[in-house]
């Protein structure tokens, strides 16, 4: 196999200067060059934590107290703002939930184009200015000259989000992360801006981690999959795999609960819910995270924290998975 | 690369500019109301200086400065002199008014513009400086001495100033404009008239540089947790560009209003600062003119400064729609 593009190994974070206090409690995956890797989970699950560390970008009031993010095979420095700034960008770039709030308002979309290239490369101001034009033309905007001088607050949330995506396209880098790039937006606007960047995926061949809570937007766009639960990695599989046959109880509680309408008909019920809520990061308890709201649990499982076991390309962290089945 | 221009708003100003000339007619009359209000009257008072009480005299003064006209004629023919641009004789100073206020205004324009260039500079400086390091030792200090200086009475710090600089540490002189029996030309009059506004523009400057530090370190603050930070830094943005180009210029906009609203304090503050400063200016002026009972001489001040105080508001609504361009002037 090759080195996978980006690595993200046994990574925990914590709240500043309060080591229990786990968000993230090692979590490991990997990313290889043109392939789209969704991250899926509910609120607070660690999601967003874990792209803000890849770039990092973690906040103050929280800290990587184990693990390594490597890029290429190379070690990210990302605790070192300066270090990082080579990288953002660069080698990896992101795309945020709220286009509406993602640009200076005092400045033209186009000149926040433009400071990417700027900070990057040693461009000529023409040429750069030519490549912003052409960004904004392969997202498809209109009329990128004129468009290129408007102020933000007189673009739309799509054609925003369109503007973020060139800027984090602007330096060719290898990985893009887009953290619920949708979620601002219209269901039409949706499926337009998944469609872009599945296309600009196909044109430069970066690899795209898609971090969002949105099942039905994975099963169209993502090849893998990996479910995510208070702070832990619950399951990783193909994302054929992952919705045909669930292995961890809390993936099948997330796909039941998803509207369905031919279970609806068959007297199933349109939604089932996962009883309880997630525990609090503060909760000292010694077993697997899901297990005070999962149908399968055991005396195991309130005991021991299950590690991660793979068949083939598909793993889950589960003492007792759910058996393979075909989804009904 | 060229920018969409932006239309100049002239309805916009043609707007502001009618609802200015209505707004110095109301204080015109207003402050000459008041005035009136006040007892005692020039002929009073230059009779009291001429060490008479004679009734006589000082009706035959009144009748000579229109004193004994009818108050509502007295109005009119203060408003007509106004609108012809003919502010009158002070008779107290036998000099013509517009002559008067034009020999003292350069002074005070000086001190106000140095005044306010110090609070702004200032602000804005240790400001970003304090939000840069919110919560650790610059910021306290900072914060503290702001504090400090946002509590002190300005003449108190102004008397303090000319204290230890003027008096003890002699490194300023202690009042006035200019060295004049040193008949300094070009670059040295440059320098003497620095040297001396030094103490008068900071001792004006000090209370609007602690609220300006305070205001520019919230902003600065407020700013820097919005998205679009986030998404500059993930740009891989320098820290230092995001602070003042992106942060400082956002976290400047309520900057640029509260100073337009405090350059009638300032023109205000002048009083005492070049009272206690001996600084030859409008301020100082207006208070002799007030002593005299010169009314037409201080009714001409308040209403120049009022004329002021509207343009400059004008020209900073107009400063705020060229840094904010979501702003549209209408």
């Amino acid at each position: 196999m090759t080195t996978p593009i980006l690595a993200v190994e046994n990574l925990q974070i914590s709240v500043r200067k309060k080591p229990g206090l786990l968000i993230l409690r090692g979590v490991s995956f990997t990313v290889h060059a043109g392939e789209t890797l969704a991250i899926v989970g509910e609120s607070g699950c660690g999601k967003s934590m874990t792209s803000l560390a890849i770039m990092g970008l973690l906040p103050d009031a929280v800290e990587r107290t184990a693990g390594s993010v490597r890029f290429k095979g190379r070690e990210l420095p990302i605790t070192d703002n300066r270090a990082m700034r080579k990288v953002r960008a660069v080698e990896i770039g992101m795309v945020f939930q709220e286009p509406m709030a993602a640009l200076d308002p005092l400045y033209p979309v186009g000149k926040q184009v433009l400071e990417v290239i700027e900070e990057h490369e040693q461009l000529p101001r023409e040429m750069a200015w030519k490549r912003v034009i052409d960004l904004l033309t392969k997202v498809d905007l209109p009329n990128p000259e004129a468009l290129a001088w408007s102020y933000p607050h007189k673009l739309s949330g799509g054609q925003l989000q369109r503007v973020v995506i060139a800027m984090a396209l602007a330096c060719n880098p290898d990985v893009l992360i887009a953290d619920e790039p949708t979620t601002a937006l219209d269901v039409t606007v949706q499926a337009q801006i998944m469609r872009l960047l599945k296309r600009l995926q196909r044109d430069t061949g970066v690899a795209i981690v898609l971090i969002t809570h949105n099942l039905g937007l994975v099963a169209h766009t993502a090849d893998r999959v990996m479910v995510m639960y208070a702070g832990n990695k619950a399951e990783e599989a193909p994302t054929r795999d992952l919705f045909l046959s669930p292995r961890h109880p809390y993936s099948r509680g997330l796909l039941d609960a998803t509207p369905n309408p031919e279970r609806a008909a068959a007297g199933g019920g349109v939604l089932r819910e996962i009883p309880g809520t997630v525990p609090s990061i503060a909760d000292p308890m010694p077993g697997c995270r899901f297990a005070p709201r999962c149908p399968n649990a055991s005396d195991l499982c309130r005991a021991r924290v299950p590690e991660p076991t793979f068949e083939g390309a598909h793993g889950y962290a589960c003492f007792h998975p759910v058996a393979r089945e075909t989804l009904t | 690369m060229k920018p969409i221009r932006r239309r100049f708003p002239w309805a916009f100003l043609g707007k502001r500019l009618v609802y200015g000339a209505l707004a110095m007619l109301a204080i015109a009359i207003i402050n000459f109301f008041l005035l009136k209000l006040a007892p005692g009257d020039a002929a009073e008072a230059l009779a009291g200086q001429a060490g008479t009480a004679d009734p006589e005299y000082i009706a035959q003064l009144r009748a000579q400065f229109g004193l004994d006209q009818p108050l509502l004629s007295q109005l009119w023919a203060f408003l007509t002199r106004l609108a012809t641009l003919d502010l009158g004789y002070s008779h107290v100073f036998n000099e013509r008014v517009s002559t008067l206020i034009l020999s003292r205004l350069p002074a005070t324009l000086m001190l106000m513009g140095a005044a306010i260039l110090i609070a702004v500079i200032g602000g804005i400086v240790f400001g970003v400086t304090a939000a840069r390091y919110a919560n650790r030792w610059p910021d306290r200090a900072i914060s503290f001495v702001a504090l400090l200086l946002y509590g002190t009475p300005p003449y108190w710090i102004g008397l303090m100033m000319i204290l230890i600089f003027a008096v003890w540490l002699g490194w300023t002189p202690t009042s006035g404009m200019e060295n004049v029996l040193a008949f300094h030309t070009g670059w040295d009059r440059v320098v003497d008239i620095a040297h001396h506004l030094i103490l008068p523009a900071l001792a004006q400057s000090i209370f609007y540089l602690a609220i300006y530090i305070r205001l520019v370190r919230a902003g600065m603050l407020e700013v820097l947790s919005l998205d679009f930070i986030r998404v500059a830094r993930a740009k891989g943005i320098s820290e230092r560009r995001l602070a003042y180009r992106h942060a400082l210029r956002n976290a400047v906009l309520p900057l640029v209003t509260v100073v337009g609203t405090n350059i009638g304090n300032f023109l205000g503050g002048a009083v005492l600062t070049e009272t206690v400063f001996s600084w030859p200016g409008v301020g100082r002026l207006m208070f002799d003119a007030m002593f005299q009972r010169d009314l037409n001489l201080l009714l001409s001040i308040l209403v120049l400064s009022s004329l002021f105080v509207i343009v400059a508001n004008l020209i900073v609504d107009l400063l705020y729609a060229i840094i904010n361009p979501t702003v549209e002037l209408k």
